[in-house]
């Protein structure tokens, strides 16, 4: 085909993504929207191996060219992913928009990136040269940046099986379909033997990358909730300096007010 | 180069473009497919709904690329249906269509709902067409139009 490539196979895939200069797609849906003429694409979504949702011991590890409709369908995706995926756009766009998609589009309002953020989703990278496995926050190096060679492609995402079941999740958006988040949020909460294990929180859309700060999240682990309300103004506090946001759609100021207002929530909602 | 194949309204065709040319621009340029509406080139509004391979999708975020091998389904096609003729007449009872932009991709979002789920409630109708706008009829009608031939067109989904 003319400006165009496609692979049956993630082998015909790898080869033609090192020795050709194409841009991996896979839904289509954000790369449409810019409609570059000047590419030559090279066409995913027939590749078996990018197309499948299965588990292992540890992970639920879904193909990147797998829709977010897929994703819904499924009964391995956790039920924090679905409820971010299935408040994205509208039915068309989740027939055909993708997890790799939503990565490579390099977005901090990419809905399913917030929630692979707060779940410390693991990505499996692929090239001919072999394979390496990287956290998600590593991956984002900065607005449109990612940790992606030339030769490689986005094979995986990784979610832990376990752990996801206690969460806080919010888009705040213009209108309820097709809406871009204007602000988004997702904790996950988790307690053993009275004890907090995990306050993990997770920001979209409020800077180049989606935000987490692991050291202020430590401020209540290994409290109980008694000591973590007592920690709980001083926490918010800690958020409110050290959030440094970006102007969008909507002011700096309106984000951080909404960011901690979602944080004050997901606190609130496992009695903190 | 190899020709792009794919399979429009039950027809075999191919078409020897861009890669990375709009499914939306090639259906309504090379097939005279007018019934795909665009409407925003940005998947935000639904005018330019297609079924591929029996699922809905925006024609305007489908590279041609993409196509190859697929089935593509229009309102020509889906209009020589038994389905359509239940929606028609359902869309008619309340008269849900005014200006008729929005309603090719309307009624094949209701295909595809249908589809996937024969009995919908309001609430998933509603889901179900939240990808398509429609700035003449307030919703309601159109959403009755879908519960209508539901009930009507019982068997047919």
């Amino acid at each position: 085909m003319v400006n165009g490539r496609s692979a049956a196979s993630l082998q015909e895939a790898l080869k033609i993504r090192a020795n050709e200069k194409v841009v991996p797609y896979a839904g289509g849906t954000d790369l449409m929207v810019e409609n570059r003429k000047d590419v030559t694409y090279l066409f995913l979504g027939k590749v078996p191996e990018l197309r499948q949702i299965t588990a292992d011991d540890e992970y639920v590890r879904i193909g990147a060219a797998v829709t977010f409709t897929e994703a819904l369908e499924s009964p391995l995706v956790p039920a924090l992913m679905k409820e971010a995926v299935a408040k994205i756009a509208a039915p068309a766009i989740r027939n055909a928009g993708t997890f790799g998609g939503n990565l490579g589009n390099g977005s901090a309002k990419a809905d399913s990136v917030l929630i692979e953020f707060v779940s410390d989703a693991k990505l499996r990278l692929v090239s001919v040269r072999g394979e390496r496995v990287v956290d998600v926050d590593a991956f984002y190096l900065g607005r449109k940046k990612l940790d992606l060679m030339e030769d490689e492609l986005i094979a995986e995402i990784w979610l832990p099986k376990e752990g996801l079941e206690h969460y806080y999740y919010e888009k705040v958006g213009g209108r309820n379909a097709l809406a871009i988040s204007r602000i988004s949020f997702a904790g996950v909460y988790g307690e053993k033997d009275g004890k907090i294990t995990k306050c993990a929180c997770a920001f979209g859309a409020v800077a180049d990358t989606v935000l987490r700060y692991r050291d202020l999240e430590a401020m209540l682990i290994g409290k109980t909730k008694e000591e973590a309300k007592a920690e709980k103004e001083a926490f918010l506090a800690a958020y409110a300096d050290r959030m440094v946001l970006t102007q969008g759609r909507v002011s700096a100021e309106y984000r951080k007010d909404v960011c901690l207002n979602l944080l004050r929530a997901f606190l609130e909602k496992f009695g903190i | 180069m190899d020709a792009i194949r794919f399979t429009l309204n039950g027809a075999e065709v191919s078409y020897a473009g861009s890669a990375a040319d709009r499914l939306l621009d090639v259906l309504r340029n090379n097939y005279r497919c007018t019934s795909v509406k665009c409407g925003c080139r940005e998947g935000e509004c639904g005018a330019c709904s297609v079924l591929m391979d029996g699922v809905l999708v925006n024609s305007c975020c489908v590279a041609m690329g993409a196509v190859e091998g697929a089935e593509i389904v229009t309102l020509e096609g889906y209009r020589e249906t038994k389905r359509f003729a239940a929606l028609a007449d359902a869309y008619g009872q309340v008269s849900a269509v005014q200006c008729g932009f929005c309603i090719p991709g309307m009624v094949l979002a209701s295909e595809a709902l249908l589809a996937k789920n024969p009995h919908p409630t309001e609430e998933e109708i509603r889901e179900g067409l939240s990808g398509n706008l429609c700035r003449c009829t307030g919703y309601n009608a159109i959403v009755n139009a879908v519960a209508i031939a539901a009930k009507e067109g019982d068997g047919l989904w």
